[in-house]
């Protein structure tokens, strides 16, 4: 699903992001990308979702080599992968039946179509009675669960998080992760970057972790 | 296991796996049909232009005051132009100033008056020609001079014949030509034109014309500034949104559309007020030039928008629109790359 050879990135003022990136993700796998701030968690999944591109390496996703994509093909890329970020990204003028279907409406599905998918995903999260509620109604762990819902409407193969639990607390973090899970539980590749070491213990998933951009371990949490 | 556990995953539900046959494509599936896209094309600009009107609506007097400010940049040009045809319209009388009088010897006959205004009526270059007798010349200048009892005491007519030529073209070189081949004729004493009125009118024409090119031109340049300021606002206002619809798979076109449509939007609204504001401005000038007419004898009047320029002053806004909403997204489009 994902694989990095050699995979370095160095910035325009010098800064290395990553040094010689090497590992393989396979196909429905559940893992962890974990490291200190400024460990270059964040530089990998930008570059998964090609909002950089490698300097050295090769890196590819679904067979497809991102250090050589195309601008016009970053779109149909994304549209693979389904994003959860720390803060959300929600947007606080659009329900939060809006926000899930935002995916499904670029991707040009019918209004039916996206109605059934939509409450779909949101009964995946517990959040079908807020479907029509604005984001800023809702409390910081069920704002994250739309984040999800939108990220897994429209079936991606890969699903990329950035700290989901960040700015929760332990028993909704645990939580989030359970949805996860069960996300994964159902095909999809599932890759989040967290430094809540004791979270992902408790997980047993592999973990990758890094350091000022290198590879330092990969294998199960213990 | 936590309250938002979802129930074991059934079949149907995988993510990623192929969907029902009645369920849309996603990128992973065959393809999409070719009926699909096309549905989905027209969804999405069906989507983005109620997104756009939604958006307008919400701020009507911004919304409006934007029109307003397009409409009068627009309307100005446009006046004038119409201002303008006005006045070649009313050349149409002034071109009798670019007539050519032909004076006939004093004993040239009646007889041979109209045949020569026959021969000149026949020439290519000769729009109207016209007759006037001796008699008739007299009788003109005994109700028009005021001095008719005095010129019933002359012994004779005094006045000769004139044939009075209209020239196809009101054009220096080509009427100056035309006067010397009629003086040629026969039994003509003289052929006099009034050139200088020519001249005149040829200079403010074309002074006129040149000056509402380069408004034009001036006020375009406004226009675009103006639309693409007004889209610039939007697109910073809508700044996060367009970074999670980059992010989530949209693309620069999708992005695009929606503050396109608007450009197109404010472009309708301003080309309809401009033309309001015009028809009116038109109609309320008109009493004056009416009265004005009047006091010279015309019974010229203005005329309003014709439908023509209506309906090409309003393409014209709309392109703009479009056009300004374009050169604004392009510009700041790269600028939105998610962060």
């Amino acid at each position: 699903m994902i694989k990095f050879e050699q995979v370095g990135k160095r910035y325009a003022n010098g800064h290395i992001g990553l040094h010689e990136l090497s590992f393989h993700v396979r196909r429905g796998e559940f893992l962890f990308v974990t490291g200190h701030s400024g460990a270059g968690k964040s530089t990998l999944l930008r570059l998964l979702l090609a909002m950089e591109r490698p300097s050295s390496g090769k890196l590819l996703l679904a067979g497809q080599d991102l250090s050589h994509i195309t601008n016009a093909q970053i779109p149909f890329l994304r549209r693979q992968i389904g994003v959860v970020f720390q803060n959300h990204q929600l947007l606080f003028d659009r329900s939060v039946f809006d926000n899930v279907a935002l995916p499904l409406q670029i991707l040009g599905l019918s209004k039916d179509e996206i109605g059934t998918r939509v409450r779909t995903a949101l009964e995946r999260v517990s959040l079908a009675d807020k479907a029509e509620q604005s984001p800023g109604d809702l409390s910081t762990g069920q704002q994250q669960r739309v984040g999800i819902a939108r990220a897994i409407v429209h079936r991606p193969a890969l699903l990329l998080a950035d700290e989901p639990t960040g700015n929760l607390d332990p028993r909704l973090a645990a939580e989030i992760m359970g949805v996860f899970e069960d996300i994964n539980r159902l095909g999809t590749t599932v890759l989040i970057a967290s430094h809540d070491l004791a979270l992902i213990a408790r997980m047993r998933h592999r973990m990758l972790t890094l350091q000022r951009g290198r590879l330092i371990g990969d294998g199960e949490a213990a | 296991m936590s309250a938002t556990r979802m129930p074991p995953p059934q079949p149907a539900q995988r993510v990623g796996a192929a969907p029902k046959k009645s369920e849309s494509p996603t990128p992973g599936d065959d393809g999409p049909s070719f009926t699909h896209q096309l549905h989905a094309w027209l969804e999405n600009h069906r989507a983005s232009l109620v997104d756009s009107l939604r958006r307008l609506a919400k701020q009507p007097i911004g919304s409006f005051f934007t029109c307003l400010v397009m409409a009068v940049a627009l309307s100005l040009p446009m006046g004038l132009a119409l201002l303008l045809d006005n006045v070649e319209r009313l050349g149409v009388s002034w071109q009798r100033a670019a007539q050519i009088s032909l004076f006939m010897q004093i004993d040239a006959t009646d007889a041979q008056g109209q045949a020569l205004r026959e021969q000149i009526a026949a020439m290519d270059d000769v729009e109207e020609a016209e007759w006037i007798s001796r008699e008739q010349a007299l009788s003109e200048f005994q109700q028009q001079s005021g001095l008719g009892e005095a010129l019933k005491e002359l012994p004779d007519n005094p006045l000769p014949g004139v044939i009075v030529v209209t020239p196809q073209q009101v054009d220096k070189v080509a009427l100056e030509a035309l006067r010397l081949r009629l003086a040629e004729l026969p039994r003509v004493q003289q052929a006099q034109l009034d050139l200088l009125w020519v001249e005149r009118l040829s200079a403010m024409l074309k002074l006129g014309e040149r000056f509402v090119f380069g408004l034009t031109l001036l006020l375009v340049m406004a226009l675009l500034l103006v639309i693409g300021n007004t889209i610039r606002l939007h697109i910073e206002n809508r700044r996060t949104e367009i970074e999670v619809i980059k992010l989530v798979g949209g693309t620069d076109s999708y992005v695009r559309r929606p503050f396109l449509y608007m450009g197109t939007l404010y472009g309708l609204g301003a080309g309809l007020l401009a033309w309001l504001l015009l028809a009116y401005g038109l109609g309320w000038l008109n009493d004056a030039v009416v009265r004005l007419a009047g006091l010279y004898g015309s019974d010229f009047a203005l005329a309003g928008v014709p439908i023509a320029d209506g309906l090409s002053l309003l393409l014209g806004a709309v392109l703009l629109g479009y056009i300004g909403a374009w050169l604004a997204v392009a510009r700041h489009l790269s600028e939105l790359a998610p962060r």
